[in-house]
């Protein structure tokens, strides 16, 4: 990369520069009466435009060319033009793709949400670690219209592992930028190496510990353990499921009105289909309001909601209850004390295990709860659950 | 809520940020350098729907913006589609153009789209579009997962993409160029086990690309409907995620647990409708959230107290003109809309007579 002289901040315009007076600069053709949305541009602006136009006309590609881009990414880093010069541009003059990753570090934190700077780094990265062999044919292939058999002069290209690194630390800044996510998908089933995926797990963990309301860092759950297919080590998906279970029903307990946890317990009841029914024990405390000491339980009338854990009873035959009675029920963790309930989510949840069960006397019992979401608990979807309601009772299909 | 006088539409107010923005963008808009067509149509269509158009534009700054949109009508090697701008052009006359340019200054599907639209927006008769030009761009511009690319040959491609490519498939009348059976394929990968779709397969869900994929479907030749159709059990679930993205303040959120951002009214709105499920949607309180969205000097923002912009500004209209507010207060009234061109009824029956191809030939 070559080094900046003068303050980053203001440069001295390409027009004002000995270097650059054989380029001929073309100011942008845009003289109609009636321009839709003409930019008032700034002098910078301007200024390395016309020149990157002069630049594209002649076609010159030298390493003062990465200069010229580089101020125009700064200023306007959507200018896909400038990009996909630059990119040719560093494989004309065999720049060294690792320092042009390095640099694009600090572009993507500064502009996140920039489609183009993630697309770069994508063909950065794709190149830097080109399998020997040919790639798989359904992966997204570089725009390269200028020689593909580029070698990289310097340094040698950083692990993969580095790039999971600096995803990790770009969704610091945001913890939800949709591009960053993608890119962290795409890094990992485009190169699918298993020291890649090992570490995803605990990653998406330390993500929800900082915000358990993160929905991108738990649809990255569902893809590293579901979507993304089965490897090494998660053969036994019986256990696998378990496992998922248990981790969402505690963040469940954590936070009973978060979404993002109930959708996930839906998706992987539905993924490994089972039924809706088989989490009812752990359901139902969230169907009722905290703490009630008055209330009862219809479904069953061993469990107390209002007992603590060191209350809990000891005489359930499930697999999971301890021998001592501080230990938590992992299979059915409580709410937490001070919980907002009941929580609508539960409320629909449960309603839905009715509808699956389908009895004439179930499908009244989900009227009940979709009835007291539509007046009571959740009227911002009063229509919706009208919805539910009458296609339960009069199906259409 | 009627009665609360600040509950009205500030349609005057909207159409001068619009024709504001049509005159020009400050220099800190720079990356508008890249979409200006699209902003265009934003600022053009929120007109089109506040029913203000032809009495604020008069009719030769009218057929100037029909001539700049034609300017941007770019042909390449690989087929004729609109560009966003002249930004990357370095032709400095119209018969100074070389094939190099080819590469830098190339026609979008992105924009093309928003052109094509907003061509029809200005009621022009559409017979300068390059239309064999535009089946080839769409041809080359499919890749070979199904998806579309915005450009011609490879690149980035995701649903808003295959979107655009149907909806100038859907207007032309002509499904020639698209492997469809792909293309759909494509589309069911993109969906999440949340009901709703992300832009690219593995993706989260998101009311923008979960619009594009059932838009998309929903736009196919009636032939294509048994495999086009969503099962019983995903359209419920789909139904189920865009309900649950109607936030408590009565906005939408376009993933589960983020805050409402105006434009999701009409993402997830649109949706909706396009499902068949519009009733699900509570107008009122969607309503009274777009109300306070409304910036005091014109425009809306994604939330209150923020600064607006003509995409907010558009599709916040849009969303309105689906599901009006009952109310006596009429400002609220509005033309209604397609949902699957994103345009207004009469406007999208103007771009479907006037493109087919058979319109022509």
């Amino acid at each position: 990369m070559s080094s900046r002289t003068s303050s980053p901040d203001f440069p001295p315009l390409y027009a004002e520069r000995p270097e650059w007076s054989d380029v001929v600069p073309i100011p942008q053709n845009d003289e109609d009466a009636n321009p839709i949305a003409p930019i008032f541009y700034t002098p910078e602006y301007k200024d390395a435009t016309d020149y990157f136009r002069g630049i594209v006309k002649t076609g010159e590609k030298s390493k003062r060319v990465l200069e010229l881009t580089e101020s125009i990414i700064r200023l306007n880093p959507a200018h896909y033009s400038a990009w996909q010069y630059r990119y040719q541009t560093l494989l004309s003059t065999s720049s060294s793709l690792s320092d042009e990753l390095t640099l694009m570090d600090t572009y993507a934190t500064e502009f996140l949400k920039t489609y183009q700077v993630w697309h770069h780094r994508r063909l950065l990265l794709t190149l830097l670690h080109q399998p020997p062999s040919s790639p798989s044919p359904s992966s997204p292939t570089p725009t390269t219209t200028t020689s593909p058999t580029h070698t990289p002069t310097t340094t040698p290209p950083l692990p993969l592992q580095a790039e999971l690194t600096f995803i990790t630390s770009a969704l610091r800044t945001d913890a939800k930028n949709y591009h960053t996510w993608a890119y962290r998908q795409w890094v990992l089933s485009h190169f699918s190496r298993p020291e890649l995926w090992s570490g995803e797990i605990s990653f998406v963990e330390s993500m929800l510990d900082e915000d358990v309301r993160n929905n991108s860092a738990w649809h990255h759950r569902f893809f590293v353990v579901f979507a993304s297919g089965v490897r090494e080590g998660d053969e036994d998906r019986e256990e696998v499921r378990r496992r998922e279970l248990a981790y969402t029903k505690e963040k469940i307990a954590l936070a009973p009105n978060n979404g993002s946890a109930w959708n996930y317990l839906r998706g992987i009841l539905t993924h490994t289909h089972t039924p809706f029914a088989t989490q009812a024990d752990f359901v139902l405390p969230y169907t009722l309001p905290y703490p009630s000491p008055s209330q009862t339980e219809p479904l069953d009338k061993d469990v107390d909601v209002k007992m603590t854990d060191e209350d809990k009873d000891t005489d359930k035959d499930e697999k999971n209850s301890s021998p001592e009675n501080t230990v938590v029920d992992l299979e059915n963790p409580r709410p937490e004390a001070g919980a907002d309930l009941p929580s609508p989510l539960a409320i629909e949840f449960m309603a839905d295990i009715y509808e699956e069960r389908g009895g004439k006397e179930d499908v009244l019992s989900a009227v009940e709860l979709w009835k007291s979401l539509r007046d009571e608990h959740d009227t911002i979807r009063k229509n919706y659950w009208e919805f539910r309601i009458n296609d339960a009772l009069h199906p259409s299909r | 809520m009627a009665e609360d006088p600040n509950f009205t539409l500030n349609k005057a107010s909207h159409a001068s940020h619009c024709l504001r923005c049509l005159r020009g963008l400050p220099g800190s808009f720079a990356e508008a350098d890249t979409s200006r067509v699209a902003i265009g149509f934003y600022c053009l269509g929120a007109l089109d729907i506040l029913g203000l158009l032809s009495q604020k534009v008069n009719e030769s700054v009218r057929q100037g913006y029909i001539d700049w949109i034609y300017n941007q009508q770019t042909a390449s090697p690989l087929g004729t589609g609109f560009r966003p701008s002249p930004y990357s052009s370095v032709s400095t006359s119209a018969s100074d153009s070389q094939q190099d340019d080819h590469l830098f200054d190339r026609p979008n599907l992105i924009m093309t789209y928003t052109a094509l639209l907003s061509l029809a927006i200005l009621r022009d008769d559409l017979t300068r579009v390059d239309r064999k030009g535009l089946v080839n761009l769409v041809r080359h511009s499919q890749q070979d997962d199904g998806s579309f690319s915005a450009f011609p040959g490879k690149g980035e491609a995701d649903l808003r993409i295959v979107y655009t490519a149907f909806a100038i498939c859907h207007m032309l009348d002509d499904w020639s160029s698209v492997n469809i059976d792909k293309a759909i394929s494509f589309i069911r990968t993109c969906r999440t086990y949340e009901g709703g779709y992300g832009e690219v397969p593995f993706s989260e869900a998101q009311g923008g690309p979960t619009y594009c994929a059932l838009a998309s479907l929903h736009l196919l030749p009636a032939e294509y409907s048994s495999s086009a159709t969503l099962s019983v059990k995903e359209r419920r679930s789909t139904v189920r995620w865009l309900a649950q993205n109607q936030a408590k303040d009565g906005g939408f959120r376009g993933r589960t647990e983020k805050v409402a951002d105006a434009c999701y009214s009409f993402w997830c709105g649109a949706s909706l409708r396009i499902l068949g499920a519009a009733n699900e949607v509570d107008e009122a309180s969607n309503a009274d959230f777009l109300n306070r969205c409304q910036f005091r000097t014109g425009g809306i923002a994604k939330t209150p107290n923020e600064v607006p912009d003509p995409y907010h500004t558009y599709l916040s209209l849009a969303a309105l003109a689906m599901y009006p507010p009952k109310t006596e207060n009429l400002t609220w009234s509005l033309p209604r809309l397609d949902p699957l061109l994103n345009a207004t009824e009469e406007t999208a029956r103007w771009a479907r007579d006037h493109l087919r191809i058979s319109a022509i030939s």
